[in-house]
């Protein structure tokens, strides 16, 4: 077999045992690897209506076909399982030499279920899985962990993923940390955190093969130039920092918990200010040449890793004008292991729960807008679980069910996960891709907001229409996040199907066409919505925030706009029919037929 | 710019109310000569780019020159305002009516567009400058005829009254000056000097100056937020570039491609942060802001 090795590697933490199983490449080609392969493997492994931290809800990594090929910008693994925020699917991504790793120790994915009895971590070496205790570890960040375990095991090339105080404390927001990197979205960090796993480290020295080998170079070679041309400039020379001033200026920069989409401070912390300012160093994953990582660094001297959505959660989402207060928040949040921005929105709902006096007091701090002091000791209180810190390791929705009154109002969630910083209702196919979105409130299960941009839609005006952009959207996403290529390098392709099916082929030897690879993508999202709707989904949480609905922009280029609720049931419907679902966005069987999706409903 | 949206305006009519009586300019304004036309026909010209349907309401017996509209007369003259909006509404097709007179030279296309998307859930939408309505310069929804008639049957003249009726969109300053900067949409000449500094604005205005705002790489590499550029009347978006890649030669080659004046496909413009424009042709309006950014908005 190319590009695969058509196996998964089960561990099972409460046995302490490890079994490897043989998996069918028919359903290697139809759900490829990554997210679609983590998927499937989550839609057959979960038992049906798991507690999203019990032991036996199963935590995958999935590597994907494309992983280790050289290709630029592919060494990247899913992690997918049933999120502690949303109790629907949880499929995040990160990337780097673990990635690599991933794939050298033989395994298309590794399937984890099980409580260990104490805190542990798992070493696998190419086919063996050893259990080491990991008490000692309790209470590291992930970088110190991943250092520590390579010392202990005296394996210097050893991966290591990990999680922080916040997943062993079971923070809803965890994340899974490598290399500085991490799954950061729906709370991965703390279903391992529930299994007493602090870490997975991986060694291998398996070759990953090809089946065309010069051709995947070649192509390799024009990705590479292609990925130093002028469209990925951005990426290269200021990173994603760059989106602030230019949504602030366009008015889709939500700042103090979604009340304004304008930052009057936008200037401190822009990214153009940064980079004057604080500027350290680029850097990147392995295997990539955009190399986007921008490291700044802080007044202590310290350097610290931001992208866009750190940068608007812990600054204006939560009025904070000090770039060094930002560049604090993001460094606790990396050693916590904390995925920015659950923790940023999650933060804005309390400072406004307690403006509006509902919001328990603590001694320890208080949350204000504006007061970085306060986000600094809220974030240390939330990773210990500390005082009302317990109540915010819920995340926004949890907590207002808790706090009561009009609290559920100011938390700017869907499905349970907090909205990044694209402000929906000034960027309407945006807003339809955010409330439909089988994760919840994601930017990158689908790049919706791409049209918005292009000038081809009005992105004030919601429609119909905006129902099939919203679902090729997806579906180029789910083929992107399942090969896996990143989607920094998107607009690279010329005809990306084409291209991607021809890539494809040439490494695994079977033969993708264009429409083969879309049907994919389709296919890898329905997986996604079949898990959710097994797991309880309704029609009422393809939906949006109710501020979102009730109040109109007070300021900026957008000023007064609002979003309606027949706009937005509107745009749903259409986004159904473009998916071939009923009225109600249930999957009708004929369109399981016609994707060749066999599961027992 | 130049904004021509069919499917907004399908069901809209715009109507000039042309019957006042031009006591201080002491000759008929509607005649006045502006931009080598009577300035009736420069304002009906603009309107027909947007409405299909276009209302001029005249006093009895009042002189016009040829306009493409349909010209309906005041029954009763001289009712002010709140007879010309009703007569205008009554005889208009479309479902909603833009409503302006024949003494303003200098109405925004951008503004005029911006109170139209409103009025879906409206049924009058009226800009608020300078502490005033400006009733005529106002989108009115055709359903609210019978309230003007009794309106007029109790002699109350002023637009206004009818604003606290029905469900009226007030548009703010700040929302106005996003379209309009000046309100220049509200300046009505009334005398002999106002018409006299019209001529002269509208020369100035002539040529086009704009502001290019930079945005990510180009902001570093060109080391400051923003340029204004002076340009020829009817400068179109190549010519912004081609001008911005002569005062700020840093970004040629590497943001603007000189040759074809377009932008590099790593990049892409907004005009006044409202529309996405990629063609190169668009012509524009004096005092647009064109904002050049990262075409990918990823991150």
């Amino acid at each position: 077999m190319h590009g695969f090795h058509g196996r998964l590697l089960h561990i099972d933490l409460t046995r302490g045992t490890s079994l490897r199983r043989d998996l069918d490449s028919s359903r290697l080609r139809a759900y490829l690897g990554g997210i679609g392969l983590g998927a499937t493997l989550l839609y057959e492994w979960a038992p049906p209506g798991v507690d999203p931290l019990a032991p036996e809800n199963p935590l995958i990594f999935a590597s994907a076909p494309l992983v280790g090929t050289g290709l630029t910008t592919t060494a990247k693994f899913a992690v997918v399982t049933k999120s502690p925020l949303t109790g629907f699917i949880a499929d995040s991504l990160s990337s780097s030499r673990f990635a690599l790793e991933l794939k050298r120790i033989g395994v298309d994915a590794v399937v984890i279920t099980g409580r260990a009895s104490s805190l542990s971590y798992v070493f696998i070496r190419n086919d063996r899985v050893e259990f080491h205790g990991a008490e000692g570890l309790r209470g590291q960040s992930p970088g110190a962990t991943e250092a520590l375990i390579r010392e202990e095991l005296n394996a210097p090339g050893a991966r290591v993923a990990a999680i922080g105080l916040a997943g062993e404390n079971g923070v809803r927001f965890a994340t899974i940390s490598n290399e500085g990197r991490h799954a950061g979205r729906g709370g991965v960090g703390a279903v391992m955190g529930a299994k007493n796993l602090k870490a997975i480290a991986l060694l291998g020295d398996g070759d990953v093969a090809c089946a065309d080998p010069a051709g995947v170079a070649a192509v390799a070679e024009s990705l590479r130039r292609r990925s130093l041309g002028p469209l990925t400039d951005k990426y290269r020379n200021i990173g994603t920092v760059a989106n602030l001033s230019v949504f602030n200026r366009l008015g889709t920069l939500p700042t103090r918990n979604f009340r304004q989409s304008t930052f009057d401070a936008a200037d401190a912390v822009s990214g153009e200010m940064l980079t004057e300012t604080h500027f350290s160093r680029r850097h990147g994953c392995a295997s990539c040449t955009i190399l986007c990582e921008r490291l700044f660094k802080a007044a202590g001297g310290e350097e610290q890793r931001l992208e866009y959505e750190t940068l608007f959660a812990m600054g204006p989402l939560c009025g904070v004008e000090d770039p060094e207060a930002v560049l604090g928040a993001a460094r606790l949040c990396d050693e916590f292991g904390l995925d920015t921005i659950s923790a940023g929105g999650t933060l804005a709902w309390g400072m406004e729960c307690a403006e509006k006096g509902i919001l328990p007091e603590d001694r320890r701090f208080a949350l204000r807008f504006g007061d970085a002091a306060g986000i600094a000791a809220a974030l240390d209180a939330i990773a210990r679980r500390e005082g009302l810190g317990s109540l915010l390791a819920e995340g926004s929705r949890r907590a207002a069910a808790e706090v009561g009154g009009q609290s559920a109002y100011w938390a700017m969630h869907v499905k349970g996960l907090e909205m990044p910083g694209y402000e929906p209702r000034s960027l309407k196919t945006m807003a339809l891709g955010l409330a439909v979105s089988p994760r919840g409130a994601c930017h990158n299960r689908s790049g919706a907001y791409e049209a918005d941009f292009s000038g081809a839609v009005d992105r004030l005006s919601g429609d119909a229409a905006r129902g099939v952009l919203v679902a090729q959207s997806e579906d180029f996403a789910a083929v992107m996040d399942s090969l896996i290529v990143c989607k920094f390098l998107r607009k690279c392709f010329t005809d990306f199907y084409a291209e991607s099916a021809d890539l494809l082929g040439k490494v695994t030897g079977w033969e993708y066409t264009a429409a083969d690879l879309a049907r994919a993508g389709e296919r890898i999202h329905t997986m996604k919505k079949l898990f959710n709707i097994r797991e309880g989904w309704r029609p009422e949480d393809d939906w949006l925030p109710e501020r979102v609905l009730a109040e109109r922009l007070p300021d900026g280029v957008a000023e007064g706009a609002g979003l309606s609720v027949p706009e937005l049931k509107d745009m749903i419907g259409g986004y159904y029919r473009a998916r071939g679902w009923d009225d109600a966005g249930y999957v009708p069987d004929a369109k399981l037929t016609e994707l060749g999706i066999a599961v027992s409903r | 710019m130049e904004a021509i949206d069919n499917g907004l305006f399908a069901n809209g009519s715009a109507v000039i109310l042309a019957g006042g009586k031009s006591s201080r300019m002491g000759t008929a304004k509607a005649l006045l000569r502006f931009d080598n036309d009577p300035l009736i026909v420069h304002i009906a010209r603009k309107l027909n780019a947007f409405f299909p349907d276009l209302v001029i309401v005249a006093a009895p017996g009042q002189e016009l020159p040829p306009v493409a509209g349909k010209i309906v007369r005041d029954e009763v003259a001289y009712q002010g305002p709140v007879g010309g909006i009703y007569y205008g509404l009554n005889a208009a097709a479309g479902e909603f009516c833009f409503v302006t007179s024949c003494d303003v030279p200098f109405l925004s296309s951008d503004l005029i567009t911006y109170l139209v998307s409103l009025i879906k859930d409206h049924d009058i939408v009226a800009p608020y400058w300078q502490d005033r309505f400006q009733p005529l310069c106002a989108v009115y929804r055709r359903t609210v005829l019978p309230l003007l008639s009794e309106q007029l049957a109790r002699g109350e003249l002023r637009p206004i009254y009818l604003y606290d009726k029905v469900r009226t969109r007030r548009v703010g300053e700040e929302e106005i000056r996003r379209f309009d900067p000046d309100g220049l949409s509200f300046f009505n000449m009334n005398s002999p000097e106002d018409y006299t500094e019209s001529l002269s604005l509208w020369q100035r205005r002539s040529a086009t100056t704009c502001t290019v705002e930079l945005f990510g790489v180009p902001r570093l590499l060109a080391k400051t937020k923003e340029i204004s550029l002076a340009l020829p009347p009817r400068a179109t978006l190549a010519d912004v570039f081609s001008a911005l890649a002569e005062r700020l030669p840093v970004l040629s080659g590497r943001v603007i491609d000189p040759q074809r004046s377009v932008l590099s496909s790593g990049y892409a413009c907004n005009v006044n942060g409202l529309k996405f424009v990629r063609d190169p042709t668009l012509i524009l309006q004096p005092g647009d802001r064109i904002f050049i950014v990262a075409a990918d908005a990823g991150g």
